[in-house]
């Protein structure tokens, strides 16, 4: 009993990491209908800028996530104005292509910038727990979870009731009607892409303190992130939340009582058996 | 001049299948990889090019058609050509057990549902105790490699034969109508589930038998190497540079992009990964549409070619 409490909270602490990871796939894929296969690549950069960040600056990660966020999200800005509006109309298989081409260009670039070699970001708290009962609650996982929640629900806040977030779900709407009061789609589909690759390395940062960096943990981020949006749908970021719970959950349970190997098994059937049972997601609704 | 391209068509393939001849023991390699790559780019061409499905688990295939040989040869001692049946049998088996339930599943999703398939196969053969587990299986060395060649040729011709064929039968013609308008080919009689399902399976047959020939050519596979997700990226990046939905175009892309890429990781070993992502990122610009495309409007268009695609997808 106390070690399913245990891998109960592991899960959750897991689950909103990957809701952060999940966020910004899914509000670019919302409002661009671009699904973002280099997601996860961006994810793996955000870790490398928050390591390095910490080992040579000795700025410690939490504290550094504004810094990567904000780089990462220049980078997102100018990609999306310089290279994915010109395919922004283009068939969904050839925006998929594109996003793929990045994602191996992104890999190889980190490969030889960064070797092979993991990763850890390990700060001077990173070791210590809080004991709760019988249950132990890592603290660095801990205050990743808290940092993962917050960015969540402000991102439902600053879509519901912010000027730019509201345009940015009017553009999801309907681009014709969003361009006529006066959005101008090209500036804010750069700032959606933007704040999406912004999430994406905060939660590479986020990543970096509870797990190692590598420049090949891309791809099953992505696909990750995938099932998560899925899961929680593309309109509301609670969803979203929900989804990298459900995720996280299942993944500490099939670790724990089927094989560590299976993890990922489990993550992935549970997509392609949410995709096939409700093609639409299981919350809300899907592009 | 449908006389004088089939003319070419057969002294390319005479050249090709004389290579073991002429060529160097490099050349003869080269010319394998490429070849068994050029099928699958082919074998794509069915699900991917000709019906719009965006398979990005090809790969399963692949690796169910290097385990059949494997398994029937390592395990139950056959010889070669049962074991290509037994990955055929395979491939068949899985496109119509999750073909069903996948195929239903439109764009994005389809897409996805078969990466995330892909990426399931490699843990689950880890757990097999016939597949040799993640340790793998050695099978018995043929040192013999002008016969993988011409193996490998006589299936891309066998390939390409199939999607010609395709493109003048009725069954063709039904693909075709399901990538242009699903609704509209299920109205007209089409049946959409059926044929998707058996073009999914005739991709499946060539990619397995592929994966077949290249496993008892290397005579070594693990979970990691048969089932390699990256596979999926080259087959699709050659069949959509050549021209998905074209006889020629993925075995014209294929050939390109193995020459220049091998040309590259002789000079920087990582530099040939680095540059198939580029080339995806600008093609999708410039020619989404392949080679093929490019080569028939060039002539009339010019420059303005590019342009023109620029033009027709930018916001």
């Amino acid at each position: 009993m106390d070690l399913l409490a245990q891998i109960l909270i592991n899960g959750i602490l897991l689950g909103g990491l990957y809701a952060v990871m999940a966020l910004g796939l899914a509000l670019v894929w919302g409002v661009l209908n671009i699904v973002n296969l280099a997601h996860g690549a961006f994810i793996m950069l955000g870790g490398y800028l928050s390591w390095h960040l910490y080992t040579y600056l000795g700025i410690d990660p939490f504290l550094g996530l504004p810094i990567t966020a904000v780089v990462m999200f220049g980078l997102g800005y100018c990609l999306q104005r310089g290279v994915l509006n010109l395919i922004v109309r283009a068939p969904m298989f050839n925006t998929l292509l594109i996003t793929f081409g990045l994602e191996v260009v992104l890999t190889y670039l980190a490969q030889m910038a960064f070797s092979a070699d993991f990763r850890t970001i390990n700060p001077s708290y990173a070791g210590s727990n809080i004991a709760l009962g019988p249950v132990v609650i890592p603290m660095a996982r801990l205050m990743a979870f808290g940092v993962a929640v917050v960015l969540t629900v402000g991102m439902w806040l600053f879509l519901l009731h912010s000027r730019l977030g509201r345009a940015i779900r009017a553009t999801a709407q309907n681009l014709v009607a969003a361009r006529l009061y006066g959005v101008e789609p090209r500036h804010l589909y750069a700032m959606t892409f933007g704040i999406g690759i912004g999430l994406a390395g905060a939660a590479g940062g986020l990543y970096g303190t509870v797990s190692q960096i590598d420049p090949y943990i891309g791809a099953t981020l992505t696909a990750k992130s995938f099932a998560i949006a899925i899961i929680g749908g593309l309109d509301n970021p609670l969803g979203v939340l929900v989804g990298g719970l459900v995720l996280g959950i299942i993944e500490s349970l099939t670790v724990l009582y089927i094989g560590a190997t299976f993890g990922d098994v489990a993550s992935f059937g549970v997509l392609v058996l949410v995709l096939i049972v409700r093609p639409s997601g299981l919350l809300g609704k899907t592009a | 001049m449908k006389a004088l391209v089939s003319i070419l068509l057969v002294v390319a393939v005479a050249v090709l299948a004389a290579v073991p001849w002429f060529g160097s023991d490099v050349l003869v390699q080269f010319g394998i990889n490429a070849l068994l790559l050029a099928v699958l780019a082919q074998g794509w061409n069915i699900i991917g090019g000709y019906t719009g499905y965006a398979s990005f688990g090809n790969s399963v295939f692949y690796g169910l058609g290097s385990y059949g040989v494997a398994i029937a040869m390592v395990q139950w001692e056959l010889p070669f050509a049962v074991g290509m049946i037994f990955g055929v049998v395979l491939a068949v088996a899985f496109a119509f057990l999750l073909g069903l339930p996948v195929l239903r599943l439109k764009g994005h999703y389809f897409a996805i549902a078969t990466l995330a398939l892909a990426q399931v196969m490699i843990a689950i053969v880890s757990n097999i105790g016939i597949a040799g587990q993640n340790i793998g299986l050695v099978l018995p060395p043929l040192n013999n490699d002008p016969l993988f060649y011409e193996l490998s040729l006589i299936l891309l011709v066998a390939a390409t034969a199939t999607v010609f064929w395709l493109t003048r039968i009725r069954f063709g013609f039904g693909l075709i109508a399901i990538r242009e308008n699903e609704e509209g080919a299920a109205v007209m009689g089409v049946n959409t589930t059926l044929y998707k399902v058996l073009a999914f399976a005739l991709s499946g047959v060539f990619s397995a038998l592929a994966g077949g020939i290249h496993a008892y050519w290397i005579t070594f596979l693990d979970p990691a190497s048969a089932f390699d997700i990256s596979l999926n990226v080259k087959m699709i990046i050659m069949a959509v540079f050549g021209g998905p939905g074209t006889v020629l175009g993925p075995v014209l892309g294929a050939f390109v992009l193995s020459g220049v890429s091998e040309v590259l990781s002789s000079e920087v070993t990582s530099a040939a990964g680095l540059f198939f992502g580029l080339v995806v990122v600008v093609a999708v610009i410039f020619m989404p549409r392949g080679l093929a495309d490019l080569m028939r409007r060039f002539r009339t268009s010019g420059w303005r070619y590019f342009a023109e695609n620029l033009r027709a997808h930018r916001i």
